[in-house]
């Protein structure tokens, strides 16, 4: 192993050791501060899903029907939660920008 | 922490806003669909309306009951709002012709909830010119509750000098209504 790979080794060594391996944002149309933190890179997306929402004072609601929140990433809806940032990002990229999104359904009737 | 939703004292909805929004939704109450429009702007003690959104096209159902916009279309929006520091500040909706202009249940319930956010009701398919017809509501303590006179005249203003841009929206993007 070089000199160069031992540093790398060591770098990822101790941001896995601290868990701060992926600096997440969440912006949210409505609000006008973004959801920040730092998570491992085994953390799942429900989990930013979840505490994002907690951030932005939202939360799903099955009244009638069930209204949901999202992750959009890169222009996508996220729907497989149970993937984990890495998964996600692969090995290098080490920040992720998400929009917390909903479907929005107003109108004069109820079905 | 700081919130982030600071408290709206005031919000400014000029009349260029107002037309636009009207222009934007009228072509669906012509056919008896309804429609409506993102309102955007800075969110800020005295908050303007500087943007108006018309989500068209792919990812958004305009009918005879309902107005959908798609969690796509509401990313293409924060997408591009964000970087420019722009917040949603309210979203108007239409109902057709003999359907009053108040929140309905799916007004209420199936659209943001979040303080402070405005949501308008504009009666006859986008026809009601006169804004004091238009049912103005604001969410506040879990529930959107209507904003009356004299609180509708004191908190929402509106003026004559104010531009606004406007802009379209679908699963691809945002763009002027120009190009």
């Amino acid at each position: 192993m070089t000199a160069s790979e031992e540093a790398t080794a060591v770098e990822i060594t101790a941001d896995q050791r601290s868990g701060k391996e992926v600096d997440v944002t969440v912006d949210y149309l409505p609000a006008t501060a973004a959801f920040h933190h730092e998570y491992p890179r085994t953390e799942t997306l429900a989990t930013v899903r979840t505490d994002a929402m907690v951030f932005f004072g939202v939360r799903d609601r099955q009244e009638r029907d069930k209204y949901e929140y999202f992750l959009e990433f890169d222009g996508s809806r996220i729907t497989n939660t149970s993937q984990s940032l890495g998964e996600l990002l692969g090995p290098h990229k080490r920040k992720a920008e998400f929009h917390l999104v909903e479907q929005i359904t107003p109108g004069s009737t109820c079905k | 922490m700081t919130t982030p939703y600071p408290t709206i004292n005031e919000w400014v909805v000029s009349d260029a806003a107002r037309r636009a929004t009207l222009a934007g939704v009228r072509p669906a109450g012509r056919a008896v669909r309804e429609s409506g429009a993102f309102w955007l702007g800075a969110r800020e003690a005295i908050a303007r309306v500087a943007v108006v959104v018309l989500p068209k096209g792919r990812g958004v159902e305009e009918s005879i009951g309902h107005w959908r916009v798609t969690p796509e279309v509401f990313g293409e929006i924060s997408r591009w709002a964000k970087p420019r520091g722009l917040t949603l500040l309210g979203i108007a909706h239409t109902h057709v012709r003999g359907v009053p202009a108040r929140l309905s249940w799916s007004d209420r319930h199936r659209s943001v909830c979040v303080p402070g956010i405005l949501s308008v009701v504009i009666g006859n398919g986008g026809e009601d010119d006169d804004h004091d017809k238009w049912g103005w509501y604001v969410y506040d303590e879990d529930d959107y509750r209507e904003l009356l006179p004299p609180e509708l005249t004191q908190r929402v203003r509106s003026n004559s000098t104010d531009a606004v841009e406007v802009l379209y929206a679908d699963t691809e993007g945002v763009w002027p209504l120009t190009s």
